[in-house]
């Protein structure tokens, strides 16, 4: 559809006022903002609707997106986060839908996006590294037995424990995440 | 154990020391390399909060990781496309309100515009009606768009008396006609009234406005309407 790629909209709007900017903001963007819409929703309609909404809002609001003040990544996840206490509050006053279902408040919202954010930072780290987080930390095993089981010194096993932590420091850093 | 002197060794405990499953002689022993190792100790700190991090999440999660369906980002677009249109509307609007005359150069170059940009199969061409004897000061704009239900009209009023009610109706071409609705006009409301009648647009002959003291009539187009017909029943 080429017609698709013609600039619209007035030439004095922001850098996500265009069509076309937004479908960029979308390739890069919205497996990660549905992934957090659907952990912190809970539900994957709702995770839809919740991408949908963060992407018009974004492209209304497109003019106030400075790159010099944060990433769009950044301030995408912003506009989600206001778009997830929406439907929160929304499905609250819904109670059929509602069992279940999050919390309308701040908080909670704060530790589904830490979840989220540490599920997908062990996503993208080594199945090493992952696996032995999962088998020491998780699962609380002796580290013994876990080295045992992979075949390697358990000194290794620590090894993994420590290179893990900072592979997951590393990516949590690349996904905007600050001490 | 007690022999590490390399600091790169006692550097390898500090995963196991952050997540509190160092014990004995091992802990004792880093701890101590720790009093005098400032880059061990800058490492720790760094490695803490992701340790503290770690509680939240769930480890059944760590799979794969939910993907969007894949025709979301063409929903999405279609939405934003639609709401551009809209928005198009109303500030050519406001640049040429008053000025019927004037805005119809405008809204044929927009009109062009929009068959442009929206003429993909998934956007229904619009097709716009000009009201030509307007007294002064007063505005009507309308939009006709085709569906398979019949038309939808979007109507914009300005300069009659606020509070106003607005019957409208299209005109057929055996020149029955099909009511489209009613919408009462308030002052400072910028916004479209959206109706809707059952006359299909390739037959539609004239859009007509009653505002209660006079009945406004717009012809429409008989050949843009046909070919927005033919369009449509091309295969895509």
């Amino acid at each position: 559809m080429p017609g698709r790629m013609i600039q619209l909209g007035n030439s004095t709007r922001g850098a996500l006022s265009r069509e076309r900017d937004v479908r960029e903001a979308y390739a890069a963007h919205s497996g990660e903002l549905y992934g957090f819409a659907a952990r912190s929703l809970g539900d994957a309609g709702l995770a839809e609707e919740a991408v949908q909404e963060t992407f018009v809002r974004a492209w209304r609001a497109g003019d106030r997106f400075d790159p010099k003040i944060g990433s769009l990544r950044t301030w995408l996840f912003a506009i989600l986060r206001n778009v997830v206490i929406d439907l929160g509050r929304a499905r609250a006053v819904r109670p059929a839908v509602a069992e279940g279902g999050i919390e309308p408040s701040v908080e909670p919202l704060d530790e589904a996006l830490t979840a989220w954010q540490v599920e997908e930072a062990m996503r993208r780290i080594g199945d090493e590294h992952r696996r032995v987080l999962v088998e020491t930390y998780y699962r609380g095993r002796p580290y013994a037995e876990v080295a045992e089981e992979l075949g390697v010194p358990e000194g290794t096993v620590k090894s993994r424990v420590y290179y893990g932590l900072r592979a997951l420091r590393v990516v949590l850093e690349e996904m905007g995440y600050e001490d | 154990m007690k022999t590490r002197n390399d600091c790169r060794e006692w550097r390898e405990l500090l995963g196991a020391y952050a997540l509190g499953h160092l014990e004995g002689d091992e802990k004792i022993g880093l701890e101590a390399h720790l009093e005098g190792c400032d880059q061990c100790r800058g490492e720790l700190a760094s490695l803490q909060p992701v340790a503290q991090m770690l509680p939240h999440a769930d480890p059944a999660r760590f799979g794969p990781a939910p993907q969007p369906p894949p025709d979301l980002g063409q929903r999405i677009a279609a939405t934003i496309a639609g709401e551009d249109r809209r928005l198009q509307q109303r500030r050519r609007r406001r640049l040429f309100g008053g000025f019927a005359l004037g805005a119809s150069t405008a809204a044929a170059v927009a009109a062009v515009l929009l068959l442009f940009v929206f003429g993909g199969s998934e956007q229904s061409p619009q097709q716009k009606v000009e009201f030509a004897d307007l007294p002064a000061g007063i505005t009507i704009d309308a939009t006709l768009e085709p569906h398979s239900y019949g038309t939808e009209i979007h109507m914009y009023v300005h300069g009659v008396p606020s509070g106003t009610l607005c019957r409208v109706w299209l005109r057929g071409a055996n020149g029955a006609s099909y009511p489209a609705g009613t919408f009462r006009y308030r002052w400072g409301d910028d916004s479209d009234a959206v109706l809707s009648s059952a006359l299909d647009l390739s037959r539609t002959r004239a859009l007509v406005v009653d505002t209660g003291k006079r009945t406004f009539v717009a012809p429409v187009d008989r050949s843009a309407a046909a070919l927005q017909t033919a369009n449509k029943e091309e295969p895509t």
